[in-house]
This record gives structure tokens, C-alpha cells and sequence, in this order.
């Protein structure tokens, strides 16, 4: 909402500056965004005449032009613009003139001519073009004849003011209005608010009783209707004044009838309408329903179907408006128009909203009617465009208000006690304080006994209840006197969720693993699936759709980890970021069906991606990539630090996923995620490399095992006794396999079993490897020696040599 | 020349020797060449058995002296040399402590989980629990129970995505005042942060379409604006030092009443006024408010008896400001380069 302090100052004696102002109604709750001085930077530029305008003769699009601007003499200025002719008044650029550009006039020489100064049009002298008629963009800005030569353009065109640029809360529809800003302007200067004129002198003949009905048939839509009717209209074009602060306030002027319309709009909140009284069939106007597919061209020559929710003003024989939100064609004021119907309504907020977001008309009308207007104001509305336009000499008004107002409207009464709004703030203001305060706001106040009694004006529709009125006290009494302490509560342990905590560790864990944390956004583009090839019936196809999403980019909600963190892991690589490591802990969406008719479950998930190098390139370890061991190592070092136990690696069997380098890990019988590295294909179709790693885990079967309190066991209290074997297996072989055997030979003293090297090359045949294990002994009640060691190795060997036709290597 | 004079002669020389070894092995040598089975005492003794039996004591102090005092002489320069070797030694040794060690890999957590950390730490101390709620919401928690009917225009204040007519992504994580609130007894007293993920539909420079927030709630008995106010105070204090001030300023949230703005003094210019800050001296750091009777009545709390307030606050916005981040988009954007700068 922009507020001219120019406008502004009609109602209420501005004594302080605009910054001031600003920060003042900034602190009781209109947060003035910007304060736009108008006119910036625009210094020395005057209203002239051309005396006389001839073509340069060296120029086909030069124009000379000998201007008076008021300095005593006239004066040569050259100018391009085609729409400049004899006796027009222009904005003239002295030479030293300052424009809001920047530029700084000198004289010139064009094509060997001498220009003293510039012609400026409207963008040029710092005008939104957008407030500006079309005919006024291009070209010079032509002033009216009767414009005095030599005053300085600002004073012509409004420009030396200065505009607030508030950013009103959705509650404070009392103050979409320049009469409401005032009134808040008023009350925190400790000054008097002035009304504007209202008074209409009604000098057409007769009486608008016999002239035009109206009548509302759908009340719970429209709770009041009224219209005054204007006779012997003068199309014409609104005074320099109020021209001005229209366009102050960011409204185009268009013609005295619109302008007075959009002026009565912004000055005292309630929109208007007008329309031909010839064209309104039955001199009647109805509000109703749309009927099912009846159609009206809007002003704008669109043809729009109407529905019942829409409401509808017709007059006896269709509709010619759609209310609150675009006024029809066929009716519409034109030049021709000799009696014109002013309309001021209340009209249903919700339905206005949801008609205009429909057919996507909001307006400056629909977006006030939205937020409720005051019933109370349609007379004052009436009156006041009555008023304007009489004083312009441009109607005469015909006595009378024609008024359907089915349910007269009641004030809200609080009744309230200053010690429960003292609880509320936490202060104590006194009682005295808080009627000053309200009273000032116009809220009228009883005491009765220890309560107050508080009438709220009819303009505060949004004061219903104490805590309201708690709030008008404390916002005009200052936060700033608030006090600041905290609560006296019982003591409490703050608590967090276990998953929560167990998602922390988690983090903690990857983090020091050396793992960078990553945050992707939760919904992606639906071609992950058959990106990551995922077949038909694969749940993770089942994505929840965002029905407005902002592109297809971000269209569904995931189903799975691994499309976000690629992307990231191929934004990196592409930025030489030689060792990518991620992980995240986020939520996958799963719906129980599609479309949604229950809330979907959201899991979270643990997830990683490793890529590119083992590390950053150092003299201390050879340049290697990551490997299936690398993935497999977090994997385990999570686990164990969350101290899961029992997950069995199984066959992964996932389409993303390469099958001979992945696996599923196993948790009591079910799957609760997989590891491996990318298929070649999902490789390729995320643009990483083919050696990517991916981990994707659910948290929560993890839950009761990190929460587990570890137990101390006894230490040994004899030293074990560890011995090295070497065996040449088969390659196929898995080392879960050959430690299978190993334990199962090896006795119990057996405690440990470590593979410390596997080999294959020439030193070993083709088809099999050579494996070195380190196997640790250990009895709790003896040190064990080498003749209660040697035979076991001995028999270990031998079986392993037997199973596997192995041998022992030389 | 006697025996004796021999063993002195021998003594003599053997202690200028060993006075001269240069190293312990060849002090070790030495002391094998002297006192050793084969060495000159050994054969000594073993001339002993030509001796006059009178001698033969006498003779036997003095090869004992000469023992003694050579393999004192050997010890002591022993210690000496093991000294000196062990200075070589350390002499001749050395890194280049210039060249990197081997740093078992670190990462790194995103700046947002360290924010989120912090904040959830302060108001644990303060005796607050953390709870969690659905991203995906229903129309009834995200905006009925909160105050904002359908068709209401405060709806405007956040542009939803929507899944069904009835399902969203939730706008804000005010939806878990009222889930809280329903799930326990009613006029329970609540304390209680939730922070989370919460998206709109709004994508520039600065806006991203998912955010997080912590919303905060505290109902009990006799709660005022100026109890808000303290705790807000606590926690800017906690995040951003003690220097910063925090100012309140009306504004509006359908769930609450009354409502205000939260400002701190910048922490950039300390309040003197930058770019940061628009030359205000303030920065607008979350939404607060007394919770709206209404909100209570709905969720089934007496308005009369109980009452609260209630809070909501940007993540990223406080994350930016610890941090002198610029960029919102950064902390979605994952580069590696920008992560890797938090810890």
C-alpha cells in the first residue's frame, strides 16, 4: 500500500518527517517497507511554452523549437520528439538542470545548431510509465494550456511529496485506506483527524427512489448494496491535484469518473463502481448468482462464464457486472454516458477471493473486499465521489441513496479486564492508559465496575476478543515497555525424540568418517525412476505429485535418497572436486496409495555417495579411486558404532544397483537397505562416473539397538597367542566362506580371525588367490602354549587344503 | 719387571684406552680385549700358580683392583658414550615438519544441522522438548486449527504446494502447535520446540521453495508477552552474544494475538546501520506471538485458564546472519567448497 504524505497531511497535521513518520507507524504495527521521495535528483526543470517550432534544416527528425520558460527571453532548445507543436506547455531541462537519471544539462550543438536545454518526457523527468496514459509514454510530456510558464515541474506534477511504501499485515483492512493511515498517523502524533468533505448538494430534480431499484437476493454473498445517481456527467479529465496523487499512490488517471472511483477507493477504503444508467435495463440492479454457464464481457472485452459462486449484479435482464471484482462491458461509462449509477457494496470476502483468484482478476477493489470492508462506510463513499465530482462541475446529483442493507451490522462489545490484558502483556499499565489509548483509536469504553466494556468501531471488524484488545493497548502503548523476563515454569528436562538423537550420532559418526553432509530439497523430477531403471510395480515408482510445482524439476516427492545425492555428487565432480563424499539424513515420502487419501508414511533414510578419489591427492598414500571397500567400510563402522548387530550382506538384486558390486543388508529377515556401486547404466544417466558408491539405510530399524546401554564383559585375564597362515583357494571363493571353515576347525580357543592380505597374480595360479589370515587364541584360565597351539593350526590348514584343494603357499 | 708393575702398567694403559673409545662398541671391545677369558688379566691370574704362596694374596687384591677399576672406568665411560651416540643420533634425525600429515578424513555437517543444533541446545537447557510432525499436512492442521479458515486472506501470506485439495506440503511447522496440543490431555502444560523442513512456493534470489523453521510453543498458566520476550532474549543472546538487543514489534499471524515482529540489533554493524541491515540498525529475525484463544478453544484448551505463546523462526535467515552467508541459495546448492567451510 503506498501513502503520499502530500494526501496524507489532509487529514492530520504531519509535524515530523517522513523517516520519522515511517519508524512511528513502523512500531505500531504498519511496517513501512520504503519511503520514496518523489521527484529525487530532479532540480531546475521549469514548465515553458514553444513560441515557435520549425524542422532543422540539417535534420529530417530535429525540431527547433524557441521556448519561454518565464528567465526574461526565449530561448533555443532542439529537441527529436515528433509530438511537440506551437503553444504547448512542456517540461523544459535549463541548461544546469538536474534530471533523476543523473544527468547534469549543458548546452549542445546538434548537427551545428546550439540547444540550450532539453524538452523531457515523462520517464525522463522519473514517472513510471505505468502511470501514465498511453498517448503520454512516448514522446514529450504535453502539460494542460492553462499551465503557469516557469514553475518548477514538481510543483506541477506533485513530485516534490514524498510516499510510504507499507507492507500491511492481513488483518489491518482498516488501514488499506489513506483515511486509516491517518488515523494511526493521528494517534501516534497525539493529533486530530480531519473527515474529508462529504456533503452533496443534490441539485438534480426528483429523487433516486423513483428512479432506480436495487435489491440483494443472496444476503449471505452481499450484506449491503447502495447507489447514488449522478446526472448531466461531464466526461473529462480529473484536476492536476488529484491526478497527482493518484499517481503518487501508483493509479493510472484515466478520466474524472474513473479517477474519482479509484480516489474514493484509496482514500477511504471502500471500492466503487459506476455504470451507464441508459444501458442498466429496468434502471434496476440485482445481486444474484451467476446462473450455470450465463456469460458476461467484463470491461476488459473478455467474455467470462459465470457459476452460482459467483457474485453476480444484473440488471432486469442480465448480468452486467461481476460484483466486487469487474464491472461489464455493456454498461460501462463512456464519453457518451449522461447519467451515471454509483455503486458502493459490502460484499462476501471468501467468495470475492475465490472468484477472483478463478478467472485471476485480482484487483485493488477485490483484494480490499477479500479482507472485509467497513459496512458502515458505503454512504460516506458515496457522498465523498458525489462531493469530488460536483466540485469538478461535472454532475449534478439527484437527492437520495437507494440502500438494500438486509441485516444491520452490530458492533463487536468486548468486555475485558485491564488486570487480564496486564496478564496477557506482562506489565501494568494503567487502566486510565488503556481507554486513552482505545478512545484515541475511536473504540468507545464503559467501566463497569472492574471491567471494561469496549465498542469496537465498525472499521475494526478484526477486533473480536480480549486478546485483540490486549493488543491495540500494548501496540499503541509500545513494545518497547515490555518488559523482558522469563517464564516461572516447573523445572523440566528438555527431551529430545531417540531418533532424533540416534539421527545425530548418525550424523556425528558419517561426519568423522569424513563424509560431507548435504541437504537436498524433498522433491524432485519424476524422471528419477526410469532413470534409475526402476520396473514396473517397483513401489519406488509410486511418488506423491505436487500439483502446482514450481517445474517439473521439482515435481514429486521422493521415493528415494540416491537422485538428490548424485546430483550433487555430479555438480562436484564437474567442479574438479577431486574426492566427493556425501551423505545425508533425510525423509522419503511413501503413500499408501495414490491419490493421497491418507496421511503417507515419511522415512527417514540414511544416505551416501562416494566418488571420484579414496582422498584428496597426498604424498602420503598413492592416488587410488574409491572401491566397493571403501562403501563398505562406513557401512560397518556405522553399524558398529550404533552398535547393531546380527546384518547379514545378502544379494542386493536392485536395478540400480551393479549386481556383482552391491549387496542388501539384512536385519532379522528383512531388507533394511543396500549398498554397491551404480549400475553402468544409472551411471550414465546421472552423468557420474561408473566407480560411484551408494548407500541407502533405513534409521529406524537401528533405533532400539543404539539406544542399548553396552554392557562390560570381564577382561582376559591371560595373554592370547595369535599365529599367521596362508592359503591358496579358489578365486570364487568368499572370505565368509573360508572363515567358516577356518572356525570350524579351529577349536574354541579360536577368538579371532583377521584376513590381512589377498593376492593374485603371478606368484599364484590363475583362477585362485592367495589369502593371509591372522588367527588369534585365547583361553580365560591359562597362557596357551605352542603344543596346544601348533596341532590346531596344523588341522585347520589341512582342512582348508582339503575343502578347497588348496595348498599352502611356499 | 714385577707382577705388580705389570698389572699397573696394564691398568694404566687399558684406562687411557678405554678414556680414548670413541664409540660403545668400541668400548665394548675394549673391555672384551681386557677383562674378557682370553684378555691379559685372565692370563694374569692364570701366572699366578708360579707365585710364592706369600704373593699370591697381595698379587690377587692388586688384579682385583686393576679388575675393579677398569670396569668402573668402562661403565662410566659407557654412560658417556650412550650419551653421545644417543646426541648423534637425535642429531642426525629429522622430519620436514613442513609436509602434511596424514589426517584421517574429516567431513563436514551442513551449516543448516549446526544451526538447527545450537538452537535446539539453548531451549533444552531451558527445559523445552524437541518434537518432530509430518512434512506432508493437511489443510486442517496447517491452516484451520490455526486460525485460518479457507478463503481466508492471511492464506496469501504463504503460497502452498499442494498434493490433494486436502493434502500440502506444510507452509510453516506451526501445524505441530495444534497436533501437540490434540494429543495430550487438554490444558496440559506444553513446552515444546519442532523444527523441520517447511515449503513454499516462491523460488529466487531470495526464496527457496523448501526452508526450515523451529517453531516454538510454551502453554502453562498466567503466560504474558513479556515471558516471550525473555526467552526470545535468551536465545539471541545464546546465538549471537551479549551484546545484542532485541526489540519487539506489532504485526500479525492468525494464530496468535497479539503478535509481533522479532528485530535484533544487527550483527554486522552492531547497530549503527550497514547494507545488511538497510541501514536500520535491526535485523527481522523470526514471528512471535500470544497464542490466539481461538487456537486453544479449537485444539481443547480453555482460553480462560491457559494460555501461551508461540514462535517461529527461520533457520537458514539465522544460519546467514551467524555464518555471513549472503546467498540463501547456497545451502541447497551443495557445493563441497561452501560445506566444507562449517564445522
Amino acid at each position: 500500500m503506498l501513502a503520499s504524505i502530500n494526501w496524507l497531511k489532509k487529514y492530520v497535521d504531519i509535524d515530523v518527517t517522513p523517516e520519522v513518520l515511517a519508524e512511528k507507524l513502523t512500531r505500531v504495527g504498519l511496517e513501512v517497507e520504503g519511503v520514496n521521495v518523489l521527484g529525487e535528483n530532479l532540480e531546475g526543470v521549469v514548465t515553458g511554452k514553444v513560441t515557435h517550432i520549425e524542422r532543422h534544416p540539417n535534420s529530417d527528425h530535429l525540431w527547433i523549437c524557441q521556448m519561454d520558460y518565464g528567465s526574461g527571453e526565449i530561448v533555443q532548445i532542439l529537441t527529436g520528439a515528433q509530438n511537440v507543436h506551437q503553444d504547448d506547455m512542456v517540461p523544459v531541462a535549463v541548461v544546469g538542470s538536474r534530471l533523476p537519471n543523473g544527468m547534469k544539462l549543458k548546452k549542445a550543438k546538434m548537427r551545428g545548431l546550439d540547444s540550450f536545454g532539453m524538452l523531457c518526457s515523462a520517464t525522463e523527468l522519473g514517472i513510471d510509465a505505468k502511470l501514465l496514459l498511453p498517448e503520454q509514454r512516448s514522446g514529450i510530456l504535453i502539460l494542460p494550456p492553462d499551465t503557469p510558464i516557469g514553475v518548477d515541474i514538481r510543483d506541477v506534477l506533485g513530485l516534490r511529496d514524498t510516499v510510504l511504501d507499507i507492507d500491511l499485515t492481513a488483518n489491518k483492512q482498516d488501514c488499506f485506506c489513506m483515511l486509516g493511515i491517518a488515523r494511526e498517523a493521528a494517534a501516534v502524533l497525539g493529533k486530530k483527524l480531519n473527515m474529508p468533505a462529504m456533503d452533496v448538494k443534490e441539485s438534480a430534480p426528483g429523487n433516486i427512489a423513483d428512479l432506480l431499484q436495487n435489491r440483494i437476493e443472496v444476503p449471505e454473498l452481499c450484506s449491503r448494496f447502495t447507489n447514488r445517481l449522478l446526472k448531466n456527467i461531464r466526461i473529462m479529465e480529473s484536476p492536476e491535484w488529484m491526478q497527482n496523487e493518484l499517481r503518487a499512490c501508483g493509479v493510472r488517471p484515466i478520466n474524472n469518473v474513473v479517477d474519482v472511483t479509484n480516489y474514493v477507493m484509496l482514500e477511504l477504503g471502500q471500492p466503487m463502481h459506476a455504470y451507464d444508467y441508459d444501458k442498466v435495463a429496468g434502471h434496476t440492479l440485482i445481486v444474484r448468482r451467476g446462473g450455470e454457464g450465463e456469460k458476461l464481457m467484463t470491461l476488459d472485452e473478455q467474455e467470462r462464464i459465470l457459476t452460482p459462486d459467483m457474485i453476480t449484479i444484473a440488471d432486469a435482464e442480465h448480468a452486467v457486472g461481476l460484483g466486487g471484482v469487474m464491472g461489464g462491458f455493456e454498461t460501462e461509462v463512456t464519453k457518451e454516458t449522461e447519467t451515471v449509477i454509483l455503486e458502493a457494496a459490502a460484499f462476501n470476502g471468501p467468495s470475492i477471493r475465490r472468484t477472483s483468484k478463478a478467472l485471476g482478476l485480482r484487483s485493488e477493489a477485490s483484494l480490499r473486499f477479500e479482507r472485509g470492508v467497513d459496512i458502515e462506510r458505503c454512504h460516506l463513499a458515496l457522498n465523498r465521489a458525489a462531493n469530488l465530482l460536483e466540485a469538478m462541475g461535472a454532475c449534478e446529483t439527484v437527492p437520495g441513496i437507494v440502500d438494500s442493507y438486509p441485516v444491520p451490522y452490530e458492533p463487536a462489545v468486548i468486555t475485558v479486564t485491564p488486570a487480564a490484558i496486564n496478564t496477557r502483556i506482562g506489565m501494568e499499565i494503567p487502566a486510565e492508559e488503556m481507554i486513552r489509548i482505545l478512545e484515541t483509536l475511536e473504540f468507545k469504553v464503559e467501566v463497569k465496575g472492574d471491567a471494561l466494556v469496549v465498542t469496537a468501531p465498525s472499521w475494526r471488524q478484526d477486533v473480536t476478543c480480549d486478546a485483540d484488545v490486549s493488543e491495540e493497548v500494548a501496540r499503541m502503548y509500545s513494545y518497547d515497555k515490555i518488559p523482558s523476563h522469563r517464564p516461572l515454569l516447573a523445572l523440566h528436562q528438555g527431551k529430545e525424540d531417540p531418533r532424533e538423537e540416534v539421527k545425530d550420532r548418525v550424523l556425528d559418526y558419517l561426519a568423522a568418517a569424513g563424509l560431507d553432509e548435504v541437504l537436498s530439497y524433498s522433491f524432485i523430477h519424476p524422471s528419477f525412476v526410469d532413470k534409475m531403471l526402476l520396473p514396473e510395480g517397483d513401489y519406488r515408482r509410486n511418488c506423491i505429485k505436487i500439483m502446482n510445482p514450481i517445474s517439473d524439476e521439482f515435481g514429486v516427492m521422493r521415493t528415494t535418497m540416491i537422485p538428490s545425492l548424485l546430483k550433487i555428487a555430479n555438480f562436484n565432480l564437474a567442479r574438479q572436486v577431486e574426492s566427493v563424499k556425501l551423505f545425508e539424513v533425510g525423509r522419503v515420502y511413501i503413500p499408501e496409495a495414490l491419490p493421497l487419501t491418507e496421511f503417507p508414511r515419511e522415512r527417514p533414510v540414511i544416505s551416501a555417495v562416494l566418488s571420484g578419489q579414496r582422498q584428496p591427492l597426498s604424498w602420503t598414500a598413492p592416488k587410488a579411486a574409491v572401491d566397493f571397500y571403501d562403501m563398505k567400510g562406513v557401512v560397518e563402522g556405522l553399524l558398529e558404532n550404533l552398535q547393531v548387530d546380527g546384518v547379514k550382506l545378502v544379494k542386493a538384486d536392485q536395478p540400480h544397483l551393479h549386481p556383482g558390486k552391491s549387496c542388501a543388508l539384512e536385519l532379522d529377515g528383512h531388507v533394511i537397505g543396500y549398498f554397491g556401486a551404480l549400475h553402468p547404466t544409472v551411471a550414465d544417466n546421472f552423468d557420474v562416473p561408473e566407480e560411484t558408491y551408494v548407500l541407502e539405510m533405513e534409521l529406524l530399524p537401528l533405533i532400539p539397538f543404539a539406544t542399548h546401554v553396552p554392557q562390560y564383559t570381564k577382561l582376559a585375564k591371560f595373554p592370547g597367542t595369535s599365529r599367521d597362515i596362508a592359503v591358496v583357494v579358489p578365486e570364487s571363493v568368499t572370505m565368509q566362506e573360508l572363515e567358516g571353515v577356518i572356525r570350524e576347525n579351529a577349536g574354541s580357543l579360536l577368538r579371532e580371525v583377521r584376513v590381512f592380505d589377498v593376492y593374485t597374480g603371478k606368484q599364484v595360479a590363475a583362477g585362485s588367490k592367495s589369502v593371509a589370515f591372522n588367527l588369534t587364541f585365547q583361553a580365560a584360565d591359562r597362557t596357551l602354549t605352542d603344543q596346544e597351539i601348533d596341532p590346531v593350526i596344523k588341522e585347520v590348514v589341512a582342512k582348508v587344503a582339503e575343502v578347497y584343494e588348496a595348498q599352502l603357499r611356499k | 719387571m714385577s707382577m705388580k708393575e705389570e698389572l699397573l702398567q696394564l691398568q694404566e694403559t687399558a684406562l687411557a684406552e678405554l678414556e680414548n673409545a670413541a664409540s660403545t662398541d668400541e668400548l665394548q671391545n675394549l673391555k672384551v680385549r681386557y677383562l674378557g677369558r682370553k684378555g691379559p688379566m685372565t692370563e694374569i691370574l692364570r701366572g699366578m700358580g708360579a707365585l710364592p704362596a706369600e704373593e699370591r694374596p697381595k698379587v690377587g687384591q692388586i688384579v682385583n683392583q686393576v679388575k675393579k677399576a677398569l670396569e668402573e672406568k668402562v661403565k662410566e665411560r659407557q654412560v658417556v658414550l650412550e650419551e653421545k651416540a644417543l646426541q648423534e643420533k637425535i642429531a642426525n634425525e629429522k622430519v620436514d615438519i613442513t609436509l602434511p600429515g596424514r589426517k584421517p578424513g574429516c567431513g563436514h555437517l551442513h551449516p543448516i544441522t549446526l544451526t538447527l543444533r545450537e538452537i535446539k541446545k539453548i531451549f533444552m537447557h531451558m527445559g523445552f522438548d524437541v518434537m518432530e510432525g509430518p512434512e506432508i499436512e493437511n489443510d486442517y492442521f496447517n491452516f484451520e486449527a490455526l486460525n485460518l479458515p479457507k478463503d481466508h486472506p492471511a492464506r496469501d501470506m504463504q503460497d502452498t504446494f499442494y498434493i490433494t485439495d486436502n493434502f500440502l506440503l506444510r507452509t510453516q511447522t506451526s501445524g505441530i502447535q495444534a497436533r501437540i496440543m490434540q494429543s495430550l490431555e487438554p490444558n496440559t502444560p506444553i513446552r515444546m520446540i519442532a523444527p523441520g523442513a517447511v515449503y513454499r512456493n516462491d523460488y529466487d534470489a531470495t526464496h527457496s521453495p523448501m526452508f526450515h523453521q523451529v517453531e516454538g510453543l510454551v502453554i502453562d498458566k498466567n503466560i504474558s508477552l513479556a515471558d516471550l520476550k525473555g526467552t526470545l532474549e535468551t536465545l539471541c543472546k545464546e546465538l549471537f552474544g551479549d551484546r545484542v538487543e532485541i526489540r519487539l514489534r506489532p504485526s500479525y499471524f492468525p494464530f496468535t494475538e497479539p503478535s509481533c515482529e522479532v528485530d535484533i540489533s544487527c550483527v554486522i554493524c552492531g547497530g549503527k546501520g550497514c547494507n545488511v541491515c538497510k541501514h536500520s540498525g535491526w535485523l527481522e529475525i523470526l514471528g512471535a506471538g500470544m497464542v490466539h484463544p481461538n487456537v486453544l478453544k479449537m485444539s481443547g484448551y480453555d482460553p480462560e485458564t491457559m494460555n501461551g505463546y508461540a514462535f517461529g523462526m527461520g533457520i537458514e535467515r539465522i544460519a546467514m546472519l551467524k555464518y555471513g552467508i549472503d546467498d540463501l541459495r547456497l545451502f541447497f546448492e551443495n557445493d563441497l567448497r561452501f560445506v566444507r567451510q562449517f564445522r
